[in-house]
């Protein structure tokens, strides 16, 4: 008998909890809010090996205690996760893990995100009375950017499980057996498998670290903020870890319905790299021939007391946020400038086998969608701009222009966080915070609007976008400046065709799914 | 009957009859001894009617559990919807089992018959007989038995004209204890890492390439034909009710006569250890027995009048396990015994669970301190403790394994850990 | 190529001799191609041939290579890191040339009841090597064994396909002597 809508009533440390049939101890724990600690089973790995024994359970009626992680959870089960006999299992396996694992904490990387070391402080299990000498294994390059340090492993196989049923190249492994079992690649064929990265995520402990993180920071001196991935079209959500104002990681954050708990390994490095190149600090006009920095009051008159409607030329960047591209479109309206293009660079789509929904997919950019909804298309080229006539530009997207373009433009303005050869020829630049120096949102290939946030401090005095374009608006005298991201966002969504009825707070940190994506935006009067 | 001796006592062999005769191991030898000639009847019976003489013999499995096998078989899908298999366990592993090897070696024919009819029962098509790897010698012997099987219509397609199709091949491994686990097994069988897996899923419902599968020890197989031929009531002749029929006991050790012997089930042990293997050599009195193989716990020579059955070596506080009694004579230091056992179990640990490949390793380290004398009293109790955590938490009872040999050492023995600890 | 053998037999050849064929492509021969090709016929997934296929790399050439793990990874559409998966996990699979003569003393508890370590070292003494080296002339390779299942016969000694039983310290140089 199939009864997946049946539910079972359950009792877990005293507290009832009733979940669909087929649900495990562990889930259903979970939906009581108790955490079984556990180390092999992962959330998002199918396969349940129930080898590491963490999550043993008591479990009325069963002789022998019982893996969570597997065991159906039944009608009028009682549950107790920290009886005597479930703790003392739980010390000893952490009593375990500690015989040959080095007390390298104050040289890992996990120190401050382990879950050796979290469990251990529950537990109370801080030692192991091992007295005899450990096995050493040393340090294992498993990736060009992945190290593996042996003594740290702790053998839960998560990585090899990740690499064989998300990825689907079985090319990490076990060898050996026993308490000489480690972790490898086949010699000569270490793993360059697009997503591999995910493997550190997983680990456990300490034992898999990316090499360009090894000793860069501390677990408790980054903050952290959620964001997305500004890599591609998918909109992996994402965590950007911080130290000191630079970015010096960046994790996937889960999203069942857009990235699972995965990312791939362009993303990962895609921000860290993100802030090169020569920033925009100062608004700048040119006074005398000469683009000279000024306030942003004295900025946005002169700009408003020189653009004139007319002829003209817009060009995007596919990674502008949906408010950035509201307020631009506003303003091209007010010029008299129905189009505007956007170019975005092109790669190979990868898929993660596993999760498919996951791609790194062709359209290496965020907002390919928004930028589309909101009146601008894609293109190959630059478009030409009209002599003497008006170019405005927002974001990233002057990255390969010849020198001169915009050159014969009667007035070029520039929005972007960026200088290229060619924003030498703007009449006037507006200083753009870039991705993770802002909040706002994307709307990623499927058609789902998603938030994100702030890691970092915008250099000098460089704002979101949608910020500035918006109080240019306002010193045109048609509409209103915005200084904060609600506003905006509303502003948007109220004009916009689909979105009218989302609210920031509605997205949340999972976003939400347009229902009809295509329709071009309604312009702003 | 028994190999390289034999004994006095009146028991019918069934198993052992032949061993030690070369002739045995031919086809066409074998049939002249009367061999295949239960084959064709369990051909005409219902695959059901041949489950229910084996459950009613009350035949248990041999390989150390000693399952009922009847019951085994009974659990696998009566209507089959694909293909179903039957592996037959020739993994002999256990320290101080030396029993199916005989069976391999001296009557490789009754193995495939009993392994035919066991098909037959379970409703399979196909026998892999799964041979330890170093077992060259025997599972060339088998290998050979089976092609010439295949030769004479006893194997492979319309077997004996019955049209049923049952292919037998022979499997080896590679050395790993482990693989002696029915999970462990299949594994291995797969093309993989002798890891046991959790149950669920049983092997009935899914064991190799996700199909019902039984698997059996070759012991308990080869008794299958003269159960069938004889019926249940004669093999329930010898033995209790709760444990029928009889047991290759393997014998090793300090022993005058070591070796195999087939004896009714419910012989005394101190029988089996004094009179049938005359004790120990050179005139030395017996300290300790290991009796089930090394995965049981201790005697000492007190306690060695019990009865040889399942029940009565549980009761007491041991195990039957496969019948092999390991002997100790009164010079043998019981802390180094048990650090080479224990050496053994940490060798073998797939290393799955944590508490098994730490703990086993752990434990033979903490006896090899003991044994050179730089142990300390609270390695006693760390030893105790491990006993603890080692049991009952694991996905198969290798480490469960070594806390009996090594619990009962130190309940029994615990004047020599000290002793070596005091000097 | 050897005697053709018959496709139930094609998992159990023995693949620690003293006679070794080497072979740089295992599946290019006649006689690779049909021991794949046999061995293959006898289970529903070609997973299940990678023992039987380990066990062929070292009948031929003595021990597993990486080289060879490849070749039977691509065989067998395995990767080569989950062959070396299995092939690490058992302890028959040479992962490094052994003597033309592989002696394995068992020392488990029945044997070393039974003066088990004395015949190891013997054996250890009389070739002149040390566990698990290969002698200077290529002949012997001397190393401990975990239970091989001959227990009432202590101490037995495997030396390549053979099994020796009831070996006592003082037989080891006659066991030397009848090996080649």
């Amino acid at each position: 008998m199939s009864d997946t809508t049946n539910h079972v009533t359950l009792t877990i440390d005293a507290v009832e909890v009733t979940v669909e049939a087929g649900t495990t101890v562990l889930q259903a724990a979970e939906h009581a809010g108790i955490v079984v600690p556990h180390y092999c089973y992962h959330p998002g790995i199918p396969s349940r090996p129930a080898q590491c024994r963490m999550c043993l359970v008591e479990i009325e009626g069963q002789p022998k205690l019982q893996p969570s992680c597997v065991f159906p959870a039944q009608d009028g089960m009682v549950v107790y996760t920290t009886s005597e006999t479930a703790e003392t299992a739980r010390k000893s396996v952490i009593e375990f893990l500690l015989l040959n694992h080095p007390l390298d904490c104050p040289i890992c990387d996990a120190a401050g995100q382990c879950m050796l070391q979290d469990y251990a402080f529950e537990t109370g299990q801080l030692r192991s009375r091992y007295d005899e000498a450990k096995l050493v294994l040393g340090r294992d390059r498993v990736a060009d950017d992945i190290l593996y340090f042996g003594d740290r492993c702790i053998v839960c196989t998560r990585c090899v499980r990740f690499m064989e049923e998300l990825a689907g190249d079985n090319a990490l492994v076990v060898a050996q057996r026993g308490h000489k079992a480690y972790i490898d690649t086949f010699p000569g064929k270490d793993l360059d498998h697009a997503f591999r990265g995910n493997i550190v995520d997983v680990c456990p402990v300490g034992a898999l670290v990316h090499e360009d993180f090894v000793f860069k920071a501390r677990a408790w001196d980054m903050d952290s903020a959620p964001g997305i991935c500004p890599g591609c079209s998918t909109g992996c959500n994402i965590n950007i870890d911080v130290v000191e104002n630079q970015i010096v990681r960046t994790k996937p954050r889960l999203n069942p319905d857009v990235n699972s708990y995965w990312m791939c390994d362009y993303g990962r490095r895609h921000l860290v790299m993100a802030n090169r190149g020569v920033r925009t600090e100062a608004p700048l006009i040119r006074m005398d021939g000469e683009l000279e920095p000024a306030s942003w009051n004295e900025a946005l008159t002169w700009i408003a007391g020189r653009l004139e409607g007319g002829d003209g030329a817009a060009v995007v960047s596919a990674g502008a946020a949906n408010e950035s591209l509201y307020y631009l479109r506003g303003l091209l309206s007010n010029l008299g400038i129905d189009d505007g293009t956007f170019r975005v660079e092109q790669g190979e789509e990868i898929t993660l086998p596993g999760f498919p929904k996951l791609k790194l997919r062709a359209d290496r950019a965020p907002n390919v969608t928004g930028a589309e909804l909101h009146g601008f298309k894609r293109s190959d080229t630059l478009p030409d701009v009209p002599g003497g006539g008006v170019l405005m530009v927002l974001g990233d997207a002057l990255a390969e222009a010849p020198a001169d373009y915009g050159a014969n433009a009667g007035f070029f303005l520039y929005v972007g966080s960026q200088l290229y050869p060619a924003t030498a020829n703007a009449t006037a630049i507006l200083p753009a915070a870039s991705v993770p120096e802002m909040e706002g949102t994307f709307v990623n290939y499927e058609g789902r609007v998603q938030r994100f946030h702030q890691a970092l401090r915008a250099p000098g005095v460089a704002r979101p976008a949608w910020m500035s374009l918006s109080r240019l608006l306002e010193h045109l005298g048609v509409g209103e400046g915005v200084l904060d991201v609600r506003s905006a966002f509303q502003a948007m969504a109220a004009g916009t065709t689909g979105m009218e009825d989302l609210s920031w707070t509605g997205l949340g940190l999972r976003g939400e799914l347009l229902s009809e994506v295509g329709q071009p935006a309604v312009a702003v009067e | 009957m028994g190999y390289p001796y034999s004994h006095d006592l009146e028991v019918n062999t069934l198993l052992s009859r032949h061993f030690g005769d070369e002739k045995a191991r031919t086809l066409e030898g074998w049939k002249e001894l009367g061999g295949y000639a239960t084959l064709p009847r369990a051909l005409e019976m219902e695959p059901g009617a041949i489950t229910d003489v084996v459950k009613e013999s009350g035949l248990r499995g041999r390989g150390g559990a000693g399952f009922p096998t009847g019951m085994k078989w009974s659990f696998m899908p009566q209507e089959p919807t694909g293909p179903h298999y039957l592996c037959c366990n020739a993994d002999e592993s256990e320290p101080g089992a030396f029993k199916d090897r005989e069976i391999l070696r001296w009557v490789p024919h009754l193995l495939i018959e009993g392994c035919l009819i066991a098909a037959r029962a379970i409703r399979a098509q196909h026998v892999y007989i799964y041979v330890r790897g170093e077992f060259f010698p025997f599972s060339r012997l088998v290998t050979d038995a089976v092609v010439e099987a295949y030769e004479a219509g006893y194997a492979g397609e319309n077997i004996l004209g019955s049209g049923w199709n049952c292919d037998v091949t022979v499997h080896i491994g590679a050395g790993a204890y482990i693989a002696g686990e029915e999970t462990g097994l299949m594994s291995s069988l797969m093309g993989g890492r002798a890891e046991p897996w959790i149950k669920p899923p049983f092997p009935a419902q899914a064991g190799v390439f996700g199909r019902p599968t039984t698997v059996n020890n070759v012991e308990t197989l080869a008794a299958v034909p003269m159960i069938v031929a004889e019926g249940a009531d004669w093999y329930r002749q010898w033995g209790t009710e709760k444990s029928p029929g009889t047991k290759l006991w393997c014998c090793s050790g300090h022993l005058v006569r070591p070796g195999t012997y087939e004896l009714p089930m419910g012989i005394a042990l101190k029988d089996v250890i004094y009179d049938v293997c005359g004790g120990a050599p050179n005139g030395k009195k017996i300290k300790a027995v290991i009796p089930g193989g090394s995965s049981t716990a201790m005697l000492t020579a007190d306690e060695l009048d019990c009865e040889g059955t399942y029940e009565g070596m549980a009761e007491a506080g041991s195990a039957l396990g496969t019948a092999s009694p390991i002997v100790m004579d009164e010079d043998t230091n019981i802390v180094r015994a048990m650090r080479r056992i224990a050496q053994f179990y940490a060798h073998e640990s797939c290393g799955q669970c944590v508490q098994c490949r730490e703990g086993t390793s752990w434990t033979a380290q903490l006896l090899h301190r003991i044994e050179r004398g730089e142990g300390s009293l609270s390695d006693i109790d760390t030893l105790y403790h491990l006993c603890e955590q080692m049991t009952g938490r694991t996905i198969c009872p290798l480490a469960d394994s070594v806390v009996f040999p090594l619990r009962s050492s130190l309940d029994k023995f615990r004047d020599e850990y000290e002793t070596l600890i005091r000097c | 190529m050897k005697n053709p053998i018959h496709p139930a037999a094609a998992s159990s050849q023995a693949f620690q001799i003293a006679e070794l064929r080497p072979v740089e492509r295992l599946f290019e021969d006649d006689e690779g191609k049909d021991r794949l090709e046999k061995a293959l016929s006898r289970y529903p997934e070609k997973r299940a041939a990678l023992l039987p296929m380990l066990g062929y790399a070292q009948e031929r050439n003595g021990w597993v290579s990486d080289e060879s793990m490849e070749q039977i990874a691509g065989a067998l559409d395995l990767t080569p890191a989950y062959v070396r998966s299995v092939a690490t996990f058992y302890t028959m699979y040479n992962k490094h040339p052994v003597g033309r003569h592989f002696i394995q003393v068992c020392t488990c508890i029945s044997c070393h009841l039974r003066e088990a370590d004395e015949v190891f070292e013997r054996f250890l003494a009389e070739t002149g090597t040390r566990a698990g080296e290969v002698s200077e002339d290529g002949k012997y390779t001397v190393i401990e064994a975990e239970c091989l299942g001959a227990c009432g016969f202590a101490t037995a000694v495997q030396v390549n396909d053979r099994y020796f039983e009831n070996v006592t310290p003082d037989q080891v140089p006659a066991i030397l002597d009848e090996l080649d």
